[in-house]
């Protein structure tokens, strides 16, 4: 095949196409997840532990946990009337089974069990298949304690970010 | 006429940023004088009654400058004292809602106003 003007222009169309492929790839793949707009959510939900991002569970499992609030897994986490509906809002928009849901989302949805409503994120099948390879020991660490201590080893994960290179185990 | 614009702009921006002091002297006027040596009892003090934990230092470690951790959650807590902390005891709103939610959790009822100036004075004491 001789190189004419066409053969060329193709070849640096795809060539350029597959750069932006590429390019793509890792912001597509990382475990990204989109969280709230604003400080409220952050500052009222990542008090007492990680602010979780709210496509780790589906809006169902939001809705009962932000209507059970005044006895959430024990403790008083109640909200004025505003927040509680600000931040009930952003979770059902950005929850797994949401509109906008990217596919590691509707994954996460997909294992959970139709009717179920799930409280607990370290114990739906997403969160026991991506970390079945962290030692029972790691997690009796001082500083990790808990499965849902997220942020004891995905450093960003109070801006949905959870990628490889973010994770810092600690010792 | 610029100085004074700044000043506005200043005093508009800190409405409710309140100083640790300004954030005491709203208690002291419910309760009266307040104690640091009672503040650092209670921070100190092991109670029953409770929920998860017995003592405000369980969460906040027994030195109020450095970072907590969470008894239950094991999530790092900043440090609790404004000296080593700054934005501590600045939002009015955010100490009652927190005096609120960890008396529950520690003596199992809400504290007074004599309590919450005591903890408050003993805060600002520590340097
Ligand atoms: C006063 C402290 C406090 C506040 C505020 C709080 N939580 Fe929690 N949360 C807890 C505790 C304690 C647990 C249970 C931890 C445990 O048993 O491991 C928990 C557990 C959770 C879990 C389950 C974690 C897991 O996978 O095991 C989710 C999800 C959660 N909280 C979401 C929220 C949301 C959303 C908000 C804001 C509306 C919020 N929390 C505010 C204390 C709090
Ligand atoms: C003991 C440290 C630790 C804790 C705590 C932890 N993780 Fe992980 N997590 C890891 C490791 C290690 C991996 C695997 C690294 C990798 O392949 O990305 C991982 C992977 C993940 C992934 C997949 C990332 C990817 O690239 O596909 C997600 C999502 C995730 N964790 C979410 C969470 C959530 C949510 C919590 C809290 C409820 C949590 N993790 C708690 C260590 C931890
Ligand atoms: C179960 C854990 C826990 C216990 C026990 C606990 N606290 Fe806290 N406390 C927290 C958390 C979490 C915060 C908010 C964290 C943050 O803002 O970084 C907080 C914040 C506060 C604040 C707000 C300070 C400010 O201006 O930012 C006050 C006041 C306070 N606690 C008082 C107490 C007192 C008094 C006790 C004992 C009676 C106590 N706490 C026991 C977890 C606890």
């Amino acid at each position: 095949m001789g190189i004419t003007w066409k053969n060329l222009l193709t070849l640096i169309l795809s060539v350029a196409a597959t750069v932006m492929v590429i390019n793509n790839a890792p912001a597509d793949d990382e475990a990204i997840f989109p969280m709230p707009a604003g400080k409220t959510y952050v500052e009222e939900c990542g008090s007492c532990h990680t602010a979780y991002a709210p496509g780790l569970l589906p809006a169902r499992s939001w809705r009962r946990m932000m209507g059970e609030l005044d006895n959430h897994f024990g403790e008083d986490a109640s909200l004025s009337e505003p927040q509680q509906l600000e931040i009930l809002k952003a979770l059902e928009t950005l929850a797994a089974d949401g509109n906008q849901a990217n596919m590691r989302m509707r994954r996460i949805h997909g294992a959970i069990p139709a009717g179920t409503a799930p409280q607990r994120i370290s114990e739906t099948g997403y969160f026991k298949f991506m970390h079945d390879e962290v030692r029972p020991s790691i997690w009796k660490r001082k500083k990790i304690g808990t499965l849902a201590n997220c942020i004891a080893c995905h450093t960003r994960a109070n801006e949905g970010r959870y990628g490889e290179r973010e994770v810092r185990i600690p010792q | 006429m610029k100085i004074r614009l700044l000043a506005l702009l200043l005093c508009a921006n800190s409405a409710h940023a309140d100083t640790p002091q300004q954030i005491l002297d709203g208690l002291v006027a419910q309760a009266g004088p307040a104690s640091v040596t009672r503040g650092e009892k209670l921070f100190r003090g092991k109670f029953s009654g409770g929920k998860t934990a017995d003592s405000c230092t369980a969460c906040h470690t027994e030195n109020a400058k450095l970072p907590g951790q969470h008894a239950r959650t094991h999530k790092a807590i900043d440090p609790i004292a404004p000296v080593a902390q700054k934005d501590r005891f600045t939002d009015a709103a955010k100490v009652e809602k927190w005096f609120k939610r960890n008396c529950q959790e520690v003596l199992g009822r809400v504290c007074s106003a004599q309590e919450k100036a005591d903890f408050t004075a003993y805060m600002i004491s520590v340097k």
